[in-house]
């Protein structure tokens, strides 16, 4: 990172944006001080907070003017219930204990989450873990808040209670630094400056409206009538739209009458029926907690039902182990974490096919195909575990593709990825026949998903899952203009989808931003 | 993140003492049994062991704790004690200094897979109470993470003398080891989905073996490594570890606690005065040498 300079008054939002590796976060660490404290690198220039240089000064210092939430408020909770998470930064602080006390019911109450005081950390759901690592650091009284991709693992209502929580905060005077590249999300709370930065250049800096005039749509996500107003004449060339599957289509996954629960746990589904058939691109929505990794995961015989059955091209589930199914099904996890392992990107991509029993000459030709596709040829020789964490998690979906599956399934495909990155994987993976930009052609696909624009520009059928039952379950046009429906389930339209909406009775199906601008254009 | 052990909450006489008498207890009983130097460490008097055993699973009956809770435990510790015992009557070796090898009372010998097993008097006392051990080692261990209460293992740890830091990364290793237990599932559950099926025998050398559970170590190691990082960043990020802490858990001793902890001090002078007296050695059961 090189150059970035700006200020940010008293009670303001900065939104803090680019792509992943543009060097966000290495700007938020020379704020919050772990830069040069924990990591070491070379720090030039000066940073104030509050008018004082803190380079001379500890962390803890700089923790009680900063507070730092990081992306993923898993890594950052380190207390076993809410209560001592809460408490750990004033413990730190040595504060008397009535203090402590008073400070964290003062925090909870703020967050109106005062019922979760005596839970377990671990079983939380993510939004409720957001908040209490949020808590954690607001109950320090920083006069900064620091924001790594807060919405980042959050359902579309969970973002919405954020993105208020944070005005709020605002309003209320704490200087707040939001890194973010859902920047559609984040103009809904109006931040005072945007910083755009690209390779480590400040790229943009300025108010809102500058951005959304000059940044590039298709590398930055902007409200859909923006894309449209700015897309018109272009002519972009988009891939041609889905139809549905046909009814009669050969049915590839039946999962009947399932019913499932953890060893005297709660029921997560509950007398599911669904049939997965030839040319279906399902996506799966719904809050988290909602049953749908469960769902998943009985497709590939990661779990079995408790009562009920899961047929997989007419074969019982129970009959196959998982690496037989996985001939058939290719599953991507959420993490890329838990499956990155060899010396080389080569090496991880040949490990399922190898699995397989598939010959060292296709093992060859898939892997280099599959590495084009997620971008990564060029770490074809690096070790998968030396990559950023967006590249792991798409060298961790081309290490499925290597497996040539004739069915995907997907978990969060596009979490912790950016826009430009993720849409263009999407473009390469979902459709019918094989292209040149396309090499892939999947029997059918399902992802799970918060992003409902994914389901729009990608899905033909989309489902939406509520306490462990599909709720709905049709064409994206029908299931998606139900908005009692999706709100009930936490699943929040998006301007792209009223969008679409809008121009329904002319489209007669759903397509991205600038396929609407054609169609403006043409009447 | 870090996941809490199954703790369940419960009102018995056991989880009423205080943290810290459980644990100096158990470490009473871990010494007595199995660290008092003398002719073969510890006791290997199966009559003495069983005392121990009694004990430990009186403990765990006290407190209430389930066998579904434990199951995987005593699972994995059978396994354990099983390998090991078999080693050691395969083998003869790893009883140095618990019987006399020169002066065995062999009662016969067998042949399997071309090796000759000598069968003795000493060898079957001597595997017997071994097991014996490694299960009172574990029960006794078994009831701590069972029953105490996640949110004080750091407060107890530093009501056992150690320092402010110290006290808090025993509370999160503790913590760490469900947690790798977890991860493990999720890591064996993503490698099984690009076809992995673990074949510990296959292979010819030992490397090679080795070589077959890179998938899922790996993945194991590499993920408790990042995730120490995070969680010592998330821990700066929040002053940690500058400077002398408040504990928001308090503890306080009650006369129990004391009685809990003399009697383990008790076992503890018991069992040097016994070994120095010569007692506590393997002891073979008569019938053995018919």
């Amino acid at each position: 990172m090189s150059n970035v300079s700006f200020s940010l008054g008293q009670g303001q939002i900065a939104l803090i944006s680019g792509a992943s590796g543009c060097g966000k976060t290495t700007l938020l660490r020379c704020i919050n001080g772990l830069i040069p404290r924990s990591y070491k690198a070379e720090l030039s220039g000066q940073i104030f907070l509050n008018g004082i240089d803190y380079r001379d000064k500890s962390l803890s210092n700089i923790s009680q003017v900063v507070g730092t939430v990081l992306q993923d408020p898993e890594r950052q909770i380190v207390g076993a219930y809410v209560q001592n998470e809460v408490a750990f930064g004033l413990e730190n602080l040595e504060l008397p204990r009535a203090e402590i006390v008073r400070h964290v019911d003062e925090t909870l109450d703020y967050l109106g989450i005062a019922h979760l005081k005596h839970r377990e950390t671990f079983t939380l759901s993510g939004g409720e873990k957001q908040k209490i690592a949020l808590a954690g650091v607001l109950a320090m009284r920083p006069d900064i808040l620091a924001l790594d991709e807060p919405l980042a693992n959050l359902d579309p209502a969970s973002v919405q209670d954020a993105l208020a929580l944070i005005r709020r905060l605002a309003d209320e005077g704490k200087t707040i630094l939001l890194i973010e590249h859902r920047v559609e999300d984040v103009l809904s709370i109006k931040p005072d400056l945007t910083l755009h930065l690209q390779d480590g250049h400040t790229s943009y800096l300025g108010p809102v409206d500058g951005l959304l005039k000059d940044a590039d749509y298709h590398a930055v996500k902007l409200p859909a009538p923006i894309v449209i107003a700015r897309s018109k004449g272009r002519n972009a060339t988009l891939p041609p739209a889905m139809s549905p599957a046909s009814e009669t289509a050969e049915a590839l996954i039946q999962i009947e009458d399932v019913s499932f629960n953890y060893d005297g746990g709660p029921q997560i589904l509950d007398h599911v029926n669904l049939t997965i058939r030839q040319g279906d691109v399902i996506a799966l929505l719904g809050p988290n907690g909602a049953g749908k990794t469960t769902l998943a995961k009985h497709t590939i015989g990661l779990l079995r039902p408790n009562s009920g059955r899961v047929l997989l091209r007419g074969q019982d589930s129970r009959e196959m182990t998982v690496a037989q199914m996985a001939r058939t099904i290719g599953y991507v996890f959420q993490s890329p974490r838990h499956m990155l392992f060899a010396p080389t990107t080569r090496e991880e991509l040949a490990f399922g096919p190898r699995n397989l029993g598939h010959t060292e000459q296709d093992i060859q030709i898939d892997t280099e195909q599959a590495l084009a596709v997620v971008h990564l040829s060029a770490e074809i020789d690096r070790p998968p575990l030396a990559l950023s964490f967006g590249q792991q998690k798409r060298v961790s979906i081309a290490s499925i593709l290597a497996m040539r599956s004739a069915i995907l399934v997907m978990d969060e495909p596009t979490a912790g990825q950016d826009f430009a990155n993720y849409m263009s994987f999407m473009d390469s993976v979902v459709g019918l026949g094989v292209t040149e930009e396309r090499p892939y052609s999947f029997s059918a696909i399902l992802f799970i998903t918060h992003d409902v624009d994914l389901a729009v520009c990608y899905a033909n059928r989309v489902l939406i899952m509520g306490s462990g039952q599909i709720v709905a379950d049709g064409p994206p046009p029908q299931v998606l203009a139900d908005f009692d429906l999706m709100q009930r389930h936490r699943v929040i339209p998006t301007s792209l989808l009223k969008a679409n909406l809008d121009y329904l009775s002319r489209t007669g199906q759903f397509m991205r931003a600038e396929g609407l601008a054609t169609v403006q254009e043409n009447e | 993140m870090l996941v809490n052990w199954a703790y369940i909450k419960r009102d018995t006489f056991f989880h009423r003492l205080d943290p810290r008498a459980r644990i100096i207890f158990m470490l009473c009983a871990l010494i007595a049994l199995g660290f008092i130097p003398g002719r073969g460490t510890g006791f290997w008097d199966m009559r003495v062991v069983l005392v121990f055993l009694g004990l430990a699973f009186l403990q765990i009956i006290v407190a209430r704790i389930t066998w579904r809770q434990m199951r995987r435990f005593w699972i994995i510790i059978t396994i354990v004690a099983v390998m090991l015992s078999l080693v050691t009557l395969l083998t003869g070796r790893g009883a140095a200094g618990v019987y006399d090898p020169s002066m065995e009372h062999v009662i016969g010998s067998f042949k399997i897979l071309g090796l000759s097993i000598v069968l003795s008097a000493e060898r079957i006392s001597y595997l017997i109470t071994q097991m014996m051990r490694i299960m009172t080692f574990a029960a006794l261990s078994v009831v701590i993470p069972y029953t105490i209460d996640p949110a004080l293992y750091g407060i107890a740890f530093k009501g056992l003398g150690l320092g402010d830091k110290v006290a808090y990364a025993m509370d999160l290793a503790f913590r760490f080891i469900p947690t790798l237990g977890r991860d493990m599932q999720i890591i064996m559950d993503a490698q099984r989905a690009r076809g992995f099926e673990l074949e510990a025998g296959r292979g010819t050398n030992l490397l090679q073996r080795i070589r077959n559970f890179a998938p899922l170590l790996i993945p194991l190691t590499i993920g408790a490594v990042v995730e120490g990082e995070e969680i010592s960043d998330a821990m700066d990020l929040r002053g940690f570890g500058v400077g002398k802490r408040t504990w928001l858990p308090r503890l306080t001793y009650q006369t129990i606690d004391w009685i809990y902890i003399g009697f383990g001090v008790l076992i503890v002078a018991v069992g040097i005065v016994a070994k120095r007296a010569g007692y506590g050695g393997l002891w073979i059961p008569p019938w053995l040498y018919g």
